[in-house]
């Protein structure tokens, strides 16, 4: 307990520093906590308009238009909220035969993506296809093992980015799965793969220690699990340090619930996937605290508030 | 870091400091604190995640759509539609994708064949990867251009590979160890992950003979860890596979006869009496 002269003297310092900030006394209750909506999709596919009501499985889901008005209510209901793609934005209707990407990198503009990462299929018009649509991307494409050196995207993607929301400060980078046998050589051209878990510990260690990222973000197109050790989220999660989330795609894979998985240094990174062509969107809410907790510094105690709120 | 107060603490403060004196103090030493303030603030302050919560949304009908995109698209679907909706075709029964055997797969492939056969006569069959199939079904009736193109998006390439009836035997047992794929022409067993009694163009596999066949560049290339493809000879067309199966559609509508898909043991899991 602290004696009545302590509080006095902690209590005249921390008013004066209120005024002197200008800002109502109880932003700074709020400032321990700040909260962090993280929304994501993969694999769209040139899926721009739902599934037609043809009595199929998907019929009537998806379809960019009602994302949109989904991700509009997220940023009403939310101040600080994130938007990603993990990567195959490109080909799977004829949108992308006739247009060649061109709708589908105007709408990921319009409803203000943060970033997305490039899938094999980003290479279905070509290197320098992908390349010609970028003019209309108003957001960052982040892959950190590509090298497009001597390509028509040099220059052109970035390996990672730091945005800062609120008072925090969140690192995104981005992985691309090995090309070769899955691309045709005439699509990828030049690009180099480099080793992804290599890659993903130099540049998740830069955004943690010398960006002072609060959170570490990697959009994988890696792919969530596979039969053979191959490269995948899993094995990339387990194989690194200092990343918090992976949004994966590539395999389609529909995770109800996002994956916690132990890295190497024993912390906890999370993997989610949402299935394909735009029929979810997913949903990771963030409360972060500017003390450093000791229940959460493993898997095994991830607090998992189920929501009751639905559409 | 340096904020050690917390919001109780203030809210207790400033309740107390508007009764006293200290306030005057404060307000001359501001100035100081206030620089104190823009110093701590030019370095970043870090947070620590505290907890995590999550759920997904199906995106449907439920959610107005979004105005402004449907205007964006708008143009894109007029033209779109117009040239897609066309009728290039009929189905009298429903096309389904499953494995070992599936209509759209028996469909996929018989059309390859026939346009390789226009190509070269003696092409014997043709194979297609399963995962190259990519509508889960189509519906009876018309059939539109538009469903062709989300069959086959991709712009692969109708391949011919002369394939030696050893590595057809190998190529047989791939087809077996990834459970069916789509054939034509080709009938055999699945044996776990190998092919047994295998029939090409109705006669057992000869390992001395090399059999044409038809395939798409992607599996001609080694996709689809169709390696042993990569090192053969072969002569890639200019033809679209998705052409293939247009014409396919379109030549029977002009004889008036729809699409009769129907499943015929090409290949089955285990022993099958019907083979020959």
């Amino acid at each position: 307990m602290a004696t009545r002269r302590t509080f006095i003297k902690k209590a005249a310092a921390g008013s004066a520093l209120l005024m002197a900030g200008g800002f109502p006394y109880e932003s700074l209750a709020a400032e321990r906590s700040q909260k962090l909506t993280i929304l994501h999709t993969n694999d769209v596919h040139s899926h721009l308009e739902p599934f037609p009501m043809d009595g199929g499985k998907y019929q009537g889901q998806g379809g960019v238009a009602q994302r949109a008005a989904l991700v509009e209510q997220v940023r009403r209901e939310e101040e600080h909220v994130l938007l990603f793609d993990a990567g195959d934005i490109f080909q799977g209707t004829p949108y992308f035969n006739l247009y060649k990407g061109e709708p589908e990198i105007k709408a990921m503009s319009m409803l203000q993506y943060d970033a997305s990462t490039m899938g094999n299929h980003d290479f279905d018009a070509g290197i320098d296809g992908f390349a010609k649509q970028l003019p209309h991307a108003n957001f960052p494409i982040l892959i950190a093992n590509y090298d497009f050196t001597n390509t028509p995207l040099e220059g052109k993607t970035a390996p990672y980015t730091t945005i800062k929301k609120g008072k925090l400060k969140i690192g995104v980078f981005g992985l691309g799965i090995e090309l070769h046998g899955l691309v045709p050589e005439s699509a990828y051209g030049n690009t180099k793969y480099i080793d992804p878990v290599m890659t993903a510990n130099t540049v998740a260690e830069k955004l943690k220690k010398r960006e002072h990222c609060d959170m570490v973000i990697c959009l994988s197109h890696l792919g969530y699990q596979y039969d053979s050790n191959k490269i995948s989220d899993m094995v990339l999660a387990k194989e690194t340090d200092n990343i918090d989330l992976i949004i994966g795609g590539h395999t389609h894979t529909f995770l109800d619930k996002p994956v916690p998985v132990l890295n190497k240094s024993g912390k906890e990174t999370m993997i989610n996937q949402v299935g394909w062509a735009g029929l979810r969107l997913g949903r990771l809410d963030y409360v972060f605290d500017s003390k450093k907790s000791s229940k959460l510094s493993n898997a095994q105690s991830v607090i998992i508030i189920k929501q009751t709120r639905g559409f | 870091m340096r904020f050690t107060i917390t919001g109780r603490w203030i809210n207790i403060s400033i309740v107390f400091l508007q009764r006293t004196p200290v306030m005057s103090f404060i307000k001359k030493i501001s100035g100081i604190l206030l620089t104190g303030l823009i110093l701590l603030s030019a370095c970043h302050r870090p947070y620590y995640i505290e907890q995590h919560h999550d759920r997904f949304y199906t995106v449907n009908d439920a959610a107005q759509a979004d105005s402004n995109i449907v205007h964006m698209i708008a143009p894109y679907k007029k033209e779109m539609d117009d040239k897609m909706q066309v009728v290039i075709g009929h189905t009298d029964t429903m096309l389904t994708k499953m494995q070992p055997e599936c209509t759209l797969g028996n469909f996929m492939t018989d059309a390859q064949l026939a346009a390789a056969r226009k190509i070269q006569k003696d092409v014997v069959a043709s194979v297609a990867n399963y995962g190259g199939i990519r509508l889960p079904y189509i519906n009876t009736g018309p059939i539109t251009l538009g469903k062709m193109y989300e069959l086959m998006p991709f712009d692969n390439m109708l391949v011919i590979a002369d394939i030696p009836g050893d590595v057809m035997k190998r190529f047989c047992d791939h087809i077996a160890k990834m459970k069916g794929w789509p054939v034509s022409g080709i009938r055999f067993d699945i044996a776990g992950n190998e092919a047994k009694n295998i029939y090409i163009n109705n006669k057992p596999l000869d390992e001395h003979v090399t059999y044409k066949i038809a395939v798409n560049d992607y599996m001609a290339n080694g996709g689809d860890n169709c390696d042993f493809l990569v090192p053969l000879k072969k002569e890639t067309t200019n033809i679209f596979i998705r052409d293939a199966l247009i014409d396919y559609v379109k030549k029977l509508e002009q004889e008036a006869k729809p699409l009769h898909p129907k499943l015929e043991n090409r290949l089955s899991y285990g022993n099958q009496a019907n083979i020959h």
